[in-house]
C-alpha cells in the first residue's frame, strides 16, 4: 500500500490529504473513510469526524495511531475497491478519487524531528576508508524537502553539484534505545531519497568534521514520492533503487549493500528516541564503478535526476539555475 | 521588551517579563486591550495578532511586537493586572521551545580554538545543526544519558532570526535578529569523538536536554551592542568560562549573512560558538573533569539573564 500527501482541487491552503493509490487513481483517505463509515457502519453522524481523526492532515500523525489506523486503512480501501474507485462518492457526493495529476504531492513527511541520512555506509564506499565502527549520520532539515516534480535549484555559493539515491526507513512506533532484536517493530515502511550535495562546500566542511550548508540548501533532499507502508523485513531488502542522470543509471543500490543492518541502524539512533514520521535514510548509494566520490552523478543545469523503485514509484527532477533554467 | 515561552493551567504561552519580573500573558492582556464584549471573539482576535507560540508571533513581524507592547502596558498600567502571573507559578521554556533549524558554531573565539589544540581557525563559518528536539528551558534539567562518558558545557549566545533571511550582504545582516537569548551548548565529548572517527559529528550535540536556552527572548532594541558582551559559566559556584563576545572569529553578522545562503527563517537559532574555559580543554584543570549528575550549571551573556540546569542521571 502507497500513500501519498498532496493538495487536491478541494482542499484549502495548508489543508493536506493522506491519500492511497488505487488503479492508477488517488483515493482522498479521509473523505473514503467518511463514507465507509457512513455506507458499510450505519455511523453517518460522527463519520467526518471519525474520519478526520484517522486520516489527519498529516501523515505522521495517521501513523501515530498505529495498528488500528491501519486496520481502517486496509477496510477502506477494500470498500472503495469493492464499491467501484470511479463511482464511489463522499456522504454528501464529495469528489474522492482523482487523477493523480489533479493531486500536488508534497513531501509525506512534513516537519519530523529526526531526518537522518547515514553516511559512509554502502561497501564500495568504504573499501576506500577504514571501516565505520557506528552508522553515523547527518540531519537534512525539513525546510529542504520537496518531491517528485519539483525542480532542484542550483544554488549560488557552489560550482559542484552532485547526487545520492537512497531509501528511508520511515518509523512508525515511539520507542527509545530499542534493541536490535525489536528494531523491525518500530517500521512503518520505506520511501525514496535522493540525497544532493554541495561537494565544493562539503569537502571544505568535512575537514572540520562538519557539513551544513553543503547538504542542506533548499531541494537539497527530494524525498518520496510515496511511503510504501510494510515492515515486512524481506520485502523491504529486497527493494531495489536506480538512480539515472538523463536517462543513463549510474547507481543501482538495496538494503543490504549497507554495511550496517537497519537494526543496527535503528538501535544506534534511537538513544536520542525515535517517534512516527522520523526517518533514516541508507543513502551514499553504490556507485556501479568503484568509489562514488571517484565517480559522482554530477549535476548540471539542465540535467534530469530519476530516481526509481518498482515498488515505490520515480521521483524526477530537473537541475534549474536559481532564478531559471539558465545560469 | 523580554519575551518569554512559559508554561502555565497546562499551556504553553508566549509572554512578556514586566517590570517587577512577572509574566504577562500577551494573548490574554491583548484580548483585554481589545475590551470586546464577547470573550471567544476577543480571544480569537488577540491569538490571530499575536500568533499561538513563540515562532508564530515572530513571523507576524512588527504588527506583533507592537501589539505586544501594547499588551504589556495594557497589563501593566490599565487595568489588565488580571493577565499577569507571579513569576514562581510557571515554568518558563526556551524562548523558542521548538527552532526549526538550530545552526551551532564551532571553533569560533581565538581562545578555545587554543585550548581545544586546534592548529589554525576556520577560513570559513563552521557550524553544525544541533536538533530542535534538545533544547530545554532555563531550569530545566540537563539529563545525563548512560551511553556519555564525557558531558561538557560551553556557554554561547543564541541570535534568534525574526525575518525570512536569504543570502543578506554584512551591512543588512543585523536587521534580520529578532533578539538575543543564553544559551548552553552541552556536548557528549566522547560519543563527538567516536562520531567524528566514523563520520561526522550528530549525536554528541543532541541528546534531549543538550540545549539550554533562555530565560529570555531579549528584543535586539534593547542590546545596542551584542559583539561586546561578557558571558560566563559556573557549574557548582565556581567559574570556569569568563569571556567576551568581543573575541569571536567569525562575528555574528558574518554568521548571519554566511548562513542566510541556506535560508533562515523566523525562529531560527544561531548560536556563536564558546570561548575558553570547557571541561575538555581547561588547563587548570589536573585530572580530567566532567560534568556528573548533581552538578547545578549557571550559564550567562550580560544583560540576557541566567540559565541554572541541574545534571540529573538519566
Amino acid at each position: 500500500m502507497k500513500l501519498y500527501l498532496g493538495l487536491s482541487e478541494n482542499s484549502l491552503p495548508n489543508q493536506t490529504r493522506i491519500f492511497g493509490e488505487l488503479d492508477g487513481r488517488l483515493v482522498d483517505l479521509q473523505m473514503a473513510c467518511a463514507a465507509y463509515l457512513t455506507q458499510a457502519e450505519g455511523d453517518k453522524a460522527n463519520a467526518y469526524e471519525l474520519a478526520s481523526y484517522y486520516f489527519p492532515e498529516t501523515l505522521a500523525g495517521f501513523l501515530e495511531w498505529g495498528e488500528p489506523a491501519q486496520k481502517l486503512l486496509d477496510q477502506v480501501m477494500s470498500f472503495v475497491t469493492k464499491s467501484g474507485v470511479r463511482e464511489l462518492r463522499g456522504p454528501g457526493g464529495e469528489k474522492l478519487a482523482y487523477d493523480s495529476t489533479d493531486v500536488r504531492v508534497l513531501p509525506p513527511l512534513q516537519n519530523p524531528q529526526k531526518s537522518f541520512v547515514i553516511g559512509f555506509s554502502d561497501r564500495a564506499r568504504t573499501e576506500a576508508l577504514p571501516p565505520a565502527e557506528i552508522p553515523t549520520g547527518y540531519y537534512k532539515l525539513p525546510q529542504t524537502f520537496v518531491t517528485t516534480g519539483a525542480p532542484v535549484i542550483w544554488p549560488k555559493f557552489s560550482q559542484e553539484l552532485d547526487a545520492d539515491g537512497g531509501i528511508a526507513i520511515v518509523i512508525g512506533k515511539a520507542g527509545k534505545r530499542i534493541a536490535p532484536e525489536k528494531a523491525w517493530d518500530h517500521v512503518a515502511g520505506a520511501m525514496l531519497i535522493i540525497d544532493i550535495t554541495a561537494r565544493d562546500i562539503n569537502k571544505r566542511e568535512g575537514l572540520t568534521t562538519n557539513n551544513l550548508l553543503g547538504k542542506n540548501f533548499p531541494s537539497s533532499t527530494c524525498v518520496a514520492p510515496a511511503l510504501l507502508l510494510g515492515k515486512d523485513k524481506q520485502n523491504l531488502l529486497a527493494l531495489e533503487v536506480e538512480l539515472a542522470l538523463d536517462g543513463v543509471v549510474k547507481q543501482k543500490f538495496a538494503l543490504r549493500d549497507c554495511v550496517f543492518t537497519v537494526e543496527q541502524i535503528i538501535a544506534h539512533w534511537s538513544v536520542l528516541g525515535i517517534k512516527p514520521g522520523d526517518w533514516l535514510a541508507i543513502g551514499a548509494s553504490m556507485a556501479l564503478q568503484g568509489d562514488r566520490l571517484q565517480n559522482p552523478v554530477s549535476l548540471k543545469i539542465g540535467s534530469t535526476i530519476r530516481c526509481a523503485s518498482k515498488t515505490i514509484g520515480a521521483l524526477s527532477h530537473q537541475v534549474v539555475a536559481a532564478g531559471g533554467l539558465r545560469r | 521588551m523580554k519575551l518569554v515561552t512559559f508554561f502555565y493551567d497546562e499551556q504553553e504561552r508566549i509572554g512578556a517579563i514586566d517590570q517587577s519580573g512577572n509574566v504577562v500573558d500577551l494573548i490574554n492582556a491583548y484580548a483585554s486591550y481589545l475590551r470586546i464584549d464577547r470573550a471567544a471573539e476577543a480571544a480569537r482576535l488577540a491569538a490571530a495578532a499575536l500568533g499561538r507560540d513563540m515562532i508564530e508571533f515572530l513571523k507576524r513581524g512588527d504588527k506583533a511586537i507592537d501589539a505586544a507592547r501594547i499588551a504589556l502596558k495594557h497589563a501593566v498600567t490599565d487595568g489588565g493586572a488580571d493577565n499577569v502571573v507571579e513569576r514562581h507559578r510557571v515554568r518558563l521554556m526556551a524562548p523558542v521551545p521548538r527552532p526549526g533549524a538550530l545552526v551551532s558554531a564551532g571553533k569560533n573565539f581565538s581562545d578555545h580554538v587554543a585550548e581545544m589544540s586546534s592548529k589554525t581557525g576556520p577560513v570559513a563559518p563552521v557550524a553544525f545543526l544541533k536538533l530542535p528536539g534538545s533544547v530545554i528551558g532555563p531550569e530545566d534539567d540537563i539529563s545525563h544519558p548512560p551511553e556519555v562518558k564525557n558531558l561538557d558545557y560551553e556557554v554561547e549566545l543564541a541570535v534568534i532570526i525574526g525575518k525570512p533571511c536569504v543570502d543578506v550582504g554584512l551591512h543588512e545582516a543585523m536587521d534580520y535578529v529578532a533578539g538575543y537569548a543564553s544559551f548552553n551548548d552541552i556536548s557528549a565529548r566522547d560519543i563527538i569523538r567516536r562520531e567524528n572517527k566514523s563520520g561526522i559529528h550528530l549525536m554528541g550535540k543532541s541528546f534531549p536536554g543538550f540545549a539550554p536556552m533562555g530565560p529570555y527572548l531579549v528584543t535586539s532594541d534593547e542590546v545596542p551592542d551584542p559583539q561586546n558582551l561578557k558571558l560566563w559559566l559556573r557549574v557548582n559556584g565556581e567559574t570556569r568560562q569568563d569571556s567576551n563576545l568581543t573575541y569571536m572569529i567569525f562575528k555574528i553578522r558574518d554568521m548571519i549573512a554566511y548562513w542566510s545562503q541556506m535560508g533562515l527563517n523566523p525562529g531560527d537559532v544561531l548560536t556563536t560558538g564558546t570561548p575558553r574555559g570547557v571541561a575538555a580543554g581547561r588547563k587548570p584543570d589536573q585530572v580530567p573533569w566532567w560534568l556528573k549528575p548533581g552538578d547545578v550549571v549557571e550559564a550567562e551573556v550580560e544583560g540576557l539573564g541566567c540559565l541554572r540546569n541541574r545534571v540529573i542521571a538519566e
